[in-house]
């Protein structure tokens, strides 16, 4: 998913490579990139289940204006993944309505 | 409460370039922005703009972006980041979040140039993880180099829709379709030409009905829809794609000068709900301003000029500029504005669908509107896109008033002349010499110019296009001719490959065709691999 070469941009600097967890797994990503696109990259598309219907939500908007793609990062509920830069270590859980874990 | 002379709201084009008159008059300036990058919108335009010199024309947008930025930090202009202004009250007042907190502001000026946001469409499945804005896709992979999806369905085909649907293809994505309610394609005509020519087909009068996928997009579908926008039963199409791209407008942000209290007015034609200005960019509030996407949906090359002009005014208001230097330099720009705001494109036009003919009386092209190409028959109509000077020389395949002229000033031979009027359409001059340095070719934002040699030799006609794809071919490399609606015309070899630094990375291609496609054979496609 990630663009080697782009025609016109040349290579996208990306700062180094790090690891994070997605629910427990090791996943990689360039530090400083957002949350949203290191795990696009590595083809997760399903970013949180909504409360009510339990439908899956993923990136939309890109920008932190919609807040689709919020997940729990490092233990606070409501991230919007797609504005908050990766750090190494980082733990990222896929969001139930608004807390980690499916409700009864 | 700290206070400056001028509070600006945004660092996209309009705000920066506000930012960047007002200090250049010694002016006390902070930019709020909420985003942790400056530069607005702009460092995801990686496609040259339009216009003319003075609006930086053939100027990727991403490197507007980077010299506004160096000029605004020559000037010592603040740009707080991560700050998100929350609140603007009529005392000229802010409220800023930044780190959590609120900070209040008072400014003796205030511009709002705080942009657009996406408009939607909802559907069956539209929430489903796979459907994302137009802009999101651009951030993805201008910004982040990410892929947005493999096979992708774009919804929507303003100039938004088609030149992300572009930048798609120079992403290595493949575009499973361009779909618009509307009867006509609604943006430029040479942005769908560069796609339909490359195999992307276009579907008017279509909408669409279903995000297909369990977890994420696997399909769409799509239907027919009739005048009064009811979908036609028996229509439905299922196309494969992973990815569904919405790109069906843009509103103005305009919350924050209604919170204010200025007075509004509802003009479609200007992308709704925006506030009353005068020409400087004033509203109803003296001393708070808008500029650029706030005031009126537009282009960032017009946005950067109303920036300026607020910028000029707030200088004025607050002494750092003369009255009569002022109106001097207000005319200046606003007459660069005008200049952009002409053609079949301008919010005067907007909309109208009884345009039948060019400015110069040339019959506009029907399947360009209906199908993303200029047929055969019609590109006749054209004289830039039929010269037979012997020998190499310029095809145009420029045919709509858009305010463009960047061919004009790249032959240094004066083979090209469009004119004071910058929308009108290029003429080729039969007196002057093409000597096929294809600057033309390369400086066209529309990537509507081709060199053509219709006797190469006994048997083959060559054909140079521009071509932003990679990989670039190399000389001697066998592809397939495709035709401007992207048909599968004949065997072509690469002759040629040039690629300077001029020409910033639209490279141009030259290919050797039979003498009979020398017409109609306008892009190459090479087998995957």
């Amino acid at each position: 998913m990630r663009i080697d070469t782009h025609p016109i941009i040349g290579r996208i600097e990306k700062g180094r490579m790090v690891e994070f967890e997605l629910d427990g797994m090791k996943m990689n990503g360039y530090e400083g990139e957002p949350i949203a696109m290191a795990l696009k990259a590595a083809g997760i598309q399903i970013h949180r289940y909504t409360s009510k219907q339990h439908e899956p939500r993923g990136i939309f908007c890109a920008i932190g204006r919609c807040t689709d793609c919020v997940m729990i990062v490092d233990g606070k509920p409501n991230i919007r993944t797609c504005v908050t830069p990766l750090k190494e270590g980082m733990k990222v859980q896929t969001q139930y309505g608004v807390s980690a874990k499916p409700e009864e | 409460m700290k206070r400056y002379e001028l509070i600006i709201v945004g660092a996209g084009p309009a705000g920066l370039s506000a930012a960047i008159e007002a200090a250049k008059r010694n002016m006390q300036v902070v930019v709020f922005d909420e985003n942790s990058r400056p530069g607005g919108q702009l460092f995801k335009q990686i496609h040259k703009f339009f216009g003319s010199k003075e609006h930086k024309a053939k100027t990727r947008g991403f490197i507007i972006g980077e010299e506004l930025l160096v000029q605004a930090k020559e000037l010592g202009v603040e740009v707080i980041l991560n700050a998100t202004v929350i609140g603007l009250y009529r005392e000229k007042e802010v409220c800023v979040m930044q780190d959590g907190q609120l900070v209040h502001y008072k400014g003796d000026n205030i511009i709002v140039a705080a942009g657009a946001a996406e408009n939607m469409v909802t559907f069956r499945g539209w929430t489903l993880p796979g459907v994302i804005g137009a802009g999101a896709a651009q951030t993805m992979m201008n910004l982040h180099g990410v892929k947005p999806g493999e096979r992708i369905l774009m919804v929507g085909s303003g100039n938004v829709g088609l030149v992300v649907s572009f930048q798609l293809l120079q992403a290595g994505c493949k575009v499973v379709g361009v779909i618009d309610a509307a009867k006509r394609i609604g943006g430029y005509g040479v942005h769908a030409a560069k796609l339909t020519r490359t195999g992307v087909p276009f579907y008017l009068s279509h909408t669409i009905v279903e995000a297909e996928g369990g977890d994420h997009v696997t399909g769409a579908v799509i239907a027919e829809v009739d005048d009064k926008w009811q979908t036609v039963p028996g229509t439905q199409k299922h196309l494969e794609a992973d990815t569904i791209c919405i790109a069906v407008g843009l509103s103005p942000m305009s919350q924050l000068v209604r919170m204010a209290g200025c007075e509004t007015a509802d003009d479609p034609r200007k992308g709704g709900l925006v506030p009353v200005c005068n020409e400087y960019g004033e509203t109803s509030i003296p001393g708070i301003f808008a500029a650029g996407d706030v005031a009126g949906i537009e282009e960032a090359s017009s946005a950067m000029i109303q920036g300026r002009i607020a910028g000029l005014a707030a200088a004025e208001r607050s002494g750092y500029l003369e009255e009569d230097e002022m109106s001097a330099l207000f005319l200046e720009a606003n007459s660069s504005l005008s200049r952009l705001r002409q053609g079949m494109f301008s919010h005067a036009n907007k909309g109208r669908t009884d345009l039948t003919e060019t400015d110069e009386g040339y019959r506009l092209s029907a399947s360009l509107l209906s199908r993303g190409y200029v047929e055969d028959s019609e590109i006749q109509e054209f004289p830039c896109a039929v010269s037979h000077t012997p020998g190499v020389h310029p095809v145009i395949e420029c045919t709509q008033n858009i305010p463009c002229n960047p061919c004009q000033d790249a032959c240094r031979f004066g083979c090209i002349r469009v004119g004071e009027t910058i929308t009108s359409l290029p003429q080729i001059r039969e007196d002057a010499k093409c000597v096929g340095c294809g600057m033309c070719v390369a400086n066209c934002s529309g990537q509507a110019i081709f060199l053509v040699d219709e006797d190469y030799d006994e048997s083959h006609a060559s054909i140079t296009i521009p071509y932003e794809f990679l990989p670039l071919p190399e000389k001697g490399a066998a592809g397939t001719a495709l035709s401007r609606s992207g048909d599968r015309l004949c065997r072509a070899v690469v002759s040629d490959v040039r690629s300077v630094k001029a020409m910033d990375h639209t490279n141009l291609v030259t290919m050797l065709v039979p003498k009979e496609f020398a017409g109609s054979a306008r892009f190459i496609e090479f087998e995957e691999g």
